[in-house]
């Protein structure tokens, strides 16, 4: 779809060359007729995989499944299992949530590092917009698509298989929306920060690796970050791992809740302001390097 | 075919170590979950951390296994996508026997480290009492788990002949599913149990075979304890099975006239 949108935008801005202005709004209209053209192929597209859409749908409900009967399994022979803060029910709220927040939040972040290896990210930057906000409509618009077709069915087979309370004070959804979208960025951020490095390297493969494997620990998307050994906590602390997951799960499912909450979302929202500051760093400096070498 | 390919992925010494370098921290990411949960909770259903060492060391080398003969069938939609297929239908060979040989991976040798890693950690910490039978089984074992894992990303990879796309179901079958398998089988349900022993037979993979290693007796197994022994019959069934798939996938490829 991205590349479809690319291609629309070059052809249309070849017919811009001598028209009047009023063709001109004749052929704005021709461009919004063929996004909206090209937005329905891209949704027929993915009707055509229906196969690929259940496997995906029943791939988030498998990994609920297991990390439940995991903590099942642990809670019910464990004898540390009272001192955690934690009772059956409420971690298996958390596998739940912890899961169906991680869903939620799904991003690609491949597209970014093929445009820069192939040089199709020259297309972009002549194009009168800020890549990043633009990188990010274009990942909210998925991630819409991801809400109505992977989350919401998802968290309905939760509701029948599994005994959770949604809560229903506003305040605390309230909170939630501010704490995911913060979490959304910060996941957005990391997945840029580490989309630079292609202006650089050609090994982005192996920092994905990295960056994967030090997320699904410290995110806090399997083992709530209570659980964690005290010696490790500094390192996690400085880490913004948490914030992505962790941090709106346990608000959530009422773990963190109060001043704790608040100082919590402080944090996460300086996390925020920082990691935007190292993406616009890192794609100035990337940028650059790519115009001197005449990319 | 495989020694060329090795070689070409060789070639870029410093990408190669920086590659394997990261596969590490990805399979610390994995490992450390499991520590973490049973160093605080001390048992995971009675699983030791020696116990569960050696379940994942089973797992984790047989897929080290598996994937340096079968790793380029995961991307085996492309092959259907893109028409390379009938490439390998007019060379004088079987096609399958290309296709297997065509890609190294250099996961495996992440995954061999690791794997031994595991294997002789949870061994000691467990205290397994290697007897004559089970230093002969150990490799049995292997064999078998190969011929399992294989069959089911052989029978994966013939569904695409069908539906020309496979990768949601190929990244369900062969890598969301290992995760269940990394905890004893016996934290699922009866029927999920059941399911992962006669319908999809992962549990031969590490969870049985575990069982005679460990000297862990019938405690929680749901069946006879001779399962424990089952792990190269049921390799040989699925690889069977998922072999005759592919050949009917195949013979319908062919009469399509793609």
């Amino acid at each position: 779809m991205i590349e479809a949108k690319i291609n629309g935008k070059a052809a249309n801005t070849n017919r811009f060359d001598s028209v009047t202005n009023e063709e001109r709004l004749h052929g704005f209209r021709n461009i919004l007729a063929l996004y909206i053209n090209f937005a329905g192929k891209s949704f027929q597209q993915q009707l055509a995989y229906k196969f690929e859409y259940f496997i995906g749908v029943f791939n988030g409900l498998l990994f609920i499944f297991i990390f439940t009967s995991l903590w099942q399994a642990i809670f019910e022979s464990s004898p540390v299992a009272g001192t955690t803060g934690f009772t059956l029910q409420k971690i298996t709220a958390y596998a739940i949530f912890a899961m169906i927040i991680r869903i939620s939040m799904t991003q690609d972040d491949v597209s970014t590092i093929a445009k820069i290896r192939s040089g199709a990210i020259s297309m972009d930057m002549i194009k009168p917009m800020n890549y990043f906000t633009m990188l990010l409509a274009e990942c909210l618009g998925q991630t819409l698509f991801h809400w109505a077709t992977r989350v919401f069915p998802i968290f309905m087979v939760c509701l029948l298989a599994f005994e959770i309370s949604i809560p229903s004070s506003p305040w605390l959804w309230t909170m939630f929306s501010v704490v995911w979208l913060l979490g959304y960025m910060l996941q957005f951020m990391l997945n840029f920060i580490f989309a630079m490095i292609a202006f650089w390297t050609v090994e982005t493969f192996s920092f994905k690796l990295m960056k994967y494997g030090l997320f699904t620990i410290f995110s806090g998307g399997i083992i709530p970050i209570d659980f964690f050994p005290e010696w490790l906590m500094p390192f996690i602390n400085i880490l913004p791992f948490q914030y992505i997951l962790y941090l709106p799960t346990s608000i959530i499912i009422g773990h963190i809740s109060g001043d704790m909450a608040i100082n919590m979302i402080a944090i996460q929202f300086c996390w925020v302001i920082g990691m935007g500051f190292m993406c616009w760093k890192m794609w100035t400096s990337g940028s650059r390097k790519l115009v001197v070498q005449g990319g | 075919m495989i020694i060329a390919s090795m070689r070409s992925r060789m070639e870029y010494k410093l990408s190669f170590i920086f590659m394997f370098f990261a596969l590490l921290v990805f399979y610390a990411g994995q490992v450390g979950v499991v520590v973490l949960i049973v160093t605080k909770f001390h048992h995971i259903a009675g699983w030791t951390l020696g116990e569960m060492a050696f379940l994942y060391g089973l797992l984790v080398f047989s897929q080290g296994l598996t994937a340096i003969l079968f790793y380029s069938l995961n991307d085996f939609e492309s092959y259907m996508i893109n028409g390379d297929f009938d490439r390998l239908l007019v060379r004088p060979l079987n096609p399958l026997g290309q296709i297997v040989s065509s890609k190294f991976e250099i996961a495996s040798m992440a995954h061999f480290l690791i794997g031994t890693t595991a294997l002789i950690f949870g061994a000691q910490k467990a205290g397994i009492d290697w007897t004559l039978g089970k230093v002969a089984y150990l490799p049995v074992v292997f064999i078998g788990a190969v011929l399992i894992q294989g069959g089911i990303r052989l029978a994966v990879s013939a569904v695409a002949f069908w539906t020309t796309r496979n990768s949601s179901l190929v990244h369900t079958v062969i890598y969301s599913s290992k995760e269940m398998i990394m905890y004893p089988v016996s934290i699922y349900k009866m029927w999920m149990q059941v399911f992962l022993t006669l319908v999809f037979p992962l549990a031969f993979v590490n969870f049985y075979p575990s069982h005679y290693f460990l000297n862990r007796g019938a405690g929680d197994l749901l069946f006879h304890p001779l399962i424990q022994y089952l792990t190269p019959l049921t390799g040989t069934i699925v690889f069977v099975f998922g072999y005759w798939l592919w050949n009917q996938g195949m013979v319908r490829y062919q009469s399509v006239g793609n």
